[in-house]
């Protein structure tokens, strides 16, 4: 019995099709948006550097609901979404939040040179209470997270959800992937 | 279907007395949120729960253009006096002696990605961090830490913090004994003590095998103990009253030898007398060290001895000496010679990062982690690297790294492209790229300068410069603290840096103070001397001068401290003369923000007026005045002049508050009396100098060295006396800087003596 329904974590990461020269390109960007209030909604706070460490979280905008990572994970920089508090309605409305919020980050990133590809979403639910990283609570995860996905991508479009990080110690994890995704400016 | 939690979750895995001390601190954060505790108390509870505050969390924060409200939706509700409730904070974990087992490492890991920024921070006391914690997520935080056998109880506030030992305790040639047992009972025997609760401040403890290695750092501690034996008989030297901080303070010997059945109860006897007769007014001068110096340790020995025949025995003191003998971890892998081969990576990793146990085959290896950070995802391998090679034997060490114990020689070279697939393969562990370094302005509340950016910023450079550095340099250590309260250790290091800030043209710019020639080796027997300022964006320069300076001119085999005593401090004032004043903001705006942190620094805290730049205001004449007496009487102690550097180093201060008290127009004479009279009225007693986290503590400096005499007096004062009195003089010096940046250029006294109502720091 899996109640993944109360996860109260969900990261959505977005990968970057042209990243940023450096890095630390992000760190006056994070600030700008501070200033700018540029997360609608969202009280964001400051800025850490974590470019030092290996295939980690590397540029973080720190919220006090949201966390915004320009994330090295994977050794393949993205944006990563990570709403941690505040939060709305049931899963499936967190996922739709955190995939247009995602989307709308890497919109804005667009617009300083970066680019994104809308065809390749990696979603954690960092949440080993409501979500332990087992075969039911993936089960009970791929429906909720396939309507959230068709609510972004239509109805029709053609999703595959793998599921990653099959173990104990890393959360739930799937990665989305969609057939002739359209541009992140066209979704966000 | 009702939620669950992880209280339901855990069950029993979590102790009993665990699980009710955090229904405890869960009951407290309920009655808060009604209104039922005051914010004062409820600030040192959850303080004693390792719940720190975080930069920012008065919520407000300078964006670069001026200081902005950060509007949290908690509203009025605060988790201590000026800290908002939702506002993100810092939990501290207590690791006793530093060890981490494998399971707990995954679940620090977890808890790091669930609850923070998917980052560990080892500290300088082999502490682990978790920063950017919501206040009510410590809860499920502490249980499943209890449940893996941690307990967050007195991580911090006015208790016995972490007890720390040297990272090799057990596996190393130059100990006496394995000190672990017994940093481990103490631990246990003093975590929740009665005789513990009434501190003034906070009590540190350092445990150390040997005397001459540095691991323990025992000196610097309030209680430090060094394993001894006399007649085959096990004890340890006993220190009391060290401590870094502003004026750092050499422990005295309390006990030559204290056989090991005494390490408990005269431990607990020291804490006795701390409790009894330690400062609990004034934060400034609350820890032991005031105490010991105020009544001598002549007479602390005798208060101690008295208190401990008054003690009624406790089975405790001896128990735990019944199964203490031999190493408390077992390896997991045969002992094995390291092998010749392996590509030269892993060859120049072993040179620097590995070192014989006195187990023969055995090694302990040092993962350098940069800035003391690893993220979730490496933890996670690292605790299957741990369960593979070595045992529950992972130690985070006081330079803010891990130590890997039992470590076959046979498995080097597969443990080591392990670590290199994560990152964590690089060389040069305990060398001049090995940067230690506090949180400074990255979190911490008290920052002034952005001492992980600094360090960060040299280790990249001097990385990629490493193959080329001479060999005496490679061996240096260097420290960045971000305020004066040292966390970062620089008092200690070879090359230390000190965060303070300037006023320049109307503007602020991040500096360093310059401390050289501190000592490591022998438990960091003495500490470095201040040099002088250098802008925070100059510092890699100076780092590179300095050390082309020693490779230079040092004689044969002289060390750096030799080197450093010998040319002088003057020399190396001079030296660094061209690289001490920052360009003007017109020129380079860099300068004026700070190492990661394109904010422009500081500036929401000082007005800039059309003249800046133009017109150097008077005060500022007299604080540079202040700042060259202070150089002149730093000189004098440097050649044996010690009288005359004290006397100097007094009226470095008169001459500070003399300009202070003239920016308020207010007229002032030049002497002792009068300056200090009027700098008590107008700028002492309104709190317009006080320090917004130290209060009064630079201005006690003042009038406890007026109090004991005028100039002349001071020309009879010994070594000690001045050493201590420049460093006080360089403090009060700095807060009159920032006293005057707070002020500004044209004072507003009636809006300033309203805002100078200083809230007490953590």
């Amino acid at each position: 019995m899996t109640d993944i329904q109360h996860a109260e974590r969900v990261q959505v990461k977005l990968f970057a099709s042209k990243p940023a020269a450096d890095p630390l390109d992000l760190v006056p960007v994070f600030h700008r948006w501070i200033r700018e209030d540029k997360v609608p909604g969202e009280l964001l706070i400051d800025v850490a550097d974590y470019t030092h460490v290996w295939q980690g979280p590397g540029i973080l905008l720190v919220g006090h609901g949201i966390d915004l990572y320009y994330d090295l994970g994977e050794n393949r920089p993205g944006i990563l979404f990570a709403r941690k508090r505040e939060l709305e309605g049931d899963l499936k409305a967190r996922l739709i939040d955190a995939l247009k919020r995602a989307l709308t980050a890497c919109k804005e990133l667009e617009t300083d040179g970066l680019e994104f590809q809308a065809s390749e979403v990696l979603v954690r639910v960092p949440d080993r209470l409501h979500a332990p990283n087992d075969d039911d609570a993936f089960t009970a995860f791929v429906p909720i997270l396939e309507a959230a996905a068709r609510e972004i991508y239509g109805a029709d479009a053609t999703l595959v959800i793998e599921r990653e990080a099959a173990g104990k110690r890393e959360p739930l994890t799937a990665r989305l992937r969609i057939d002739d995704a359209p541009p992140v400016a066209a979704l966000a | 279907m009702s939620e669950r939690s992880w209280k339901d979750a855990l069950g029993d895995q979590v102790p009993a007395d665990l699980g009710k001390e955090i229904d405890t601190w869960q009951g407290q954060i309920d009655l808060k949120k009604q209104g039922e505790l005051g914010d004062k108390i409820f600030a040192e509870t959850r303080l004693r729960r390792g719940v720190y505050g975080q930069r920012y969390d008065n919520g407000l924060r300078d964006d670069g253009t001026g200081q902005k409200p950060l509007e949290f939706p908690c509203g009025e509700l605060k988790k201590g006096p000026d800290t908002v409730w939702d506002a993100p904070g810092m939990q501290r974990i207590k690791i006793p002696y530093g060890r981490v087992t494998a399971e707990q490492l995954d679940v620090m890991s977890d808890l790091a990605e669930e609850y923070s920024d998917k980052i560990l921070h080892v500290t300088t006391r082999q502490d682990i961090q978790l920063h950017f914690v919501h206040i009510e997520d410590t809860v499920p935080m502490h249980r499943r830490l209890a449940a893996c056998g941690i307990t967050t109880r007195e991580a911090c506030g006015n208790s016995v913090r972490n007890v720390t030992a040297c990272q090799f305790a057990g596996v190393c040639h130059s100990e006496s004994f394995d000190v672990t047992p017994y940093a481990d009972a103490i631990t246990q025997f003093l975590l929740g003590h009665p005789d513990v609760q009434d501190f003034g401040r906070k009590f540190k403890i350092a445990f150390s095998g040997c005397h001459d290695e540095p691991c323990g750092l025992v000196t610097f501690h309030d209680l430090g103990a060094t394993a001894k034996t006399k007649d085959g008989k096990r004890g340890f030297e006993l220190v009391v009253g060290g401590g870094l901080g502003a004026v750092p303070v050499e422990a005295r010997v309390l006990m030559d030898f204290c056989p090991e059945e005494e390490l408990l109860p005269v431990s607990q006897a020291v804490c006795r007398v701390f409790a009894r007769l330690g400062e609990k007014q004034s934060r400034a001068r609350a820890r032991i060290k005031f105490l010991v110096q105020k009544v001598g340790i002549e007479e602390f020995r005798k208060l101690v001895a008295e208190e401990r025949e008054q003690l009624r025995p406790d089975p405790r003191w001896t128990d735990f000496l019944e199964d203490l003998r031999g190493p408390d971890e077992k390896p997991v892998r045969d002992a094995a010679p390291l092998p010749d081969e392996g590509p030269e990576r892993f060859r120049q990793w072993a040179k620097t990062n590995l070192r014989p146990q006195s187990q023969e085959g055995y090694y302990v290896a040092t993962l350098t982690l940069p800035l003391g950070d690893i993220s979730s995802e490496q933890g996670w391998i690292l605790a299957d690297l741990a369960r593979k090679y070595t045992g529950d034997s992972i130690r985070c060490t006081v330079e803010q790294n891990l130590a890997f114990r039992w470590l076959s020689g046979a498995d080097a070279l597969a443990f080591w492209e392990a670590l290199d697939a994560i990152g964590l393969g690089d060389a040069g562990a305990s060398t001049i790229t090995d940067i230690t370094s506090c949180p400074g302005t990255d979190t911490c509340k008290l920052g002034i300068s952005a001492s992980r950016g600094l360090a960060g910023e040299l280790r990249k450079r001097l990385t990629v410069l490493q193959d080329e550095l001479d060999p005496a340099v490679q061996p240096l250590r260097i420290k960045a603290s971000g305020c004066f309260n040292s966390c970062g250790q620089h008092h200690v290091a070879d090359l230390g840096f000190l965060g303070v800030s300037r006023n320049v043209g109307g503007r602020k710019v991040p500096h360093f103070n310059v401390v050289l020639g501190g000592q490591w080796t022998e438990n960091a027997k003495s500490y470095g001397m201040v040099v002088g300022a250098v802008p925070s964006k100059n510092v890699p320069q100076a780092v590179l001068m300095i050390t082309k300076k020693f490779v230079d001119e040092r004689e044969e085999d002289e060390s750096f401290q030799d080197f450093i005593k010998r040319v002088g401090k003057f020399e190396i004032r001079n030296l660094l003369k061209p690289i001490t004043k920052p360009p003007s903001y017109e020129e380079d705006p860099s300068y004026y923000s700070d190492w990661g942190d394109p904010r422009e620094y500081g500036i929401g805290d000082l007005g800039v007026g059309e003249c800046a730049g133009e017109i150097v205001p008077f005060v500022e004449f007299g604080i540079q005045a202040a700042e060259q007496t202070l150089d002149e009487a730093q000189d004098l102690h440097d050649v044996g002049e010690h009288g005359k550097a004290a006397s100097k180093a007094f009226r470095s201060m008169l001459t500070a508050a003399q300009a202070l008290v003239r920016h308020l127009d207010h007229e002032v004479r030049d002497d002792a009396d009068d300056i200090v009279k009027l700098f008590r009225e107008h700028l002492h007693d309104t709190g317009l100098f006080n320090d917004p986290f130290a209060g009064g503590k630079f201005a006690s400096y003042l009038f406890n060295a007026h109090s004991a005499g005028d100039e002349t007096h001071w020309l009879g004062a010994d070594l000690d006396a001045a050493h201590r009195l420049i460093d006080e003089a360089r403090l009060f010096v700095e807060a009159t800087h920032s006293a005057y940046g707070r002020i500004g250029e044209t004072p507003n006294l009636t809006k300033l003596q309203s805002a100078a109502t200083a809230a007490p720091a953590e």
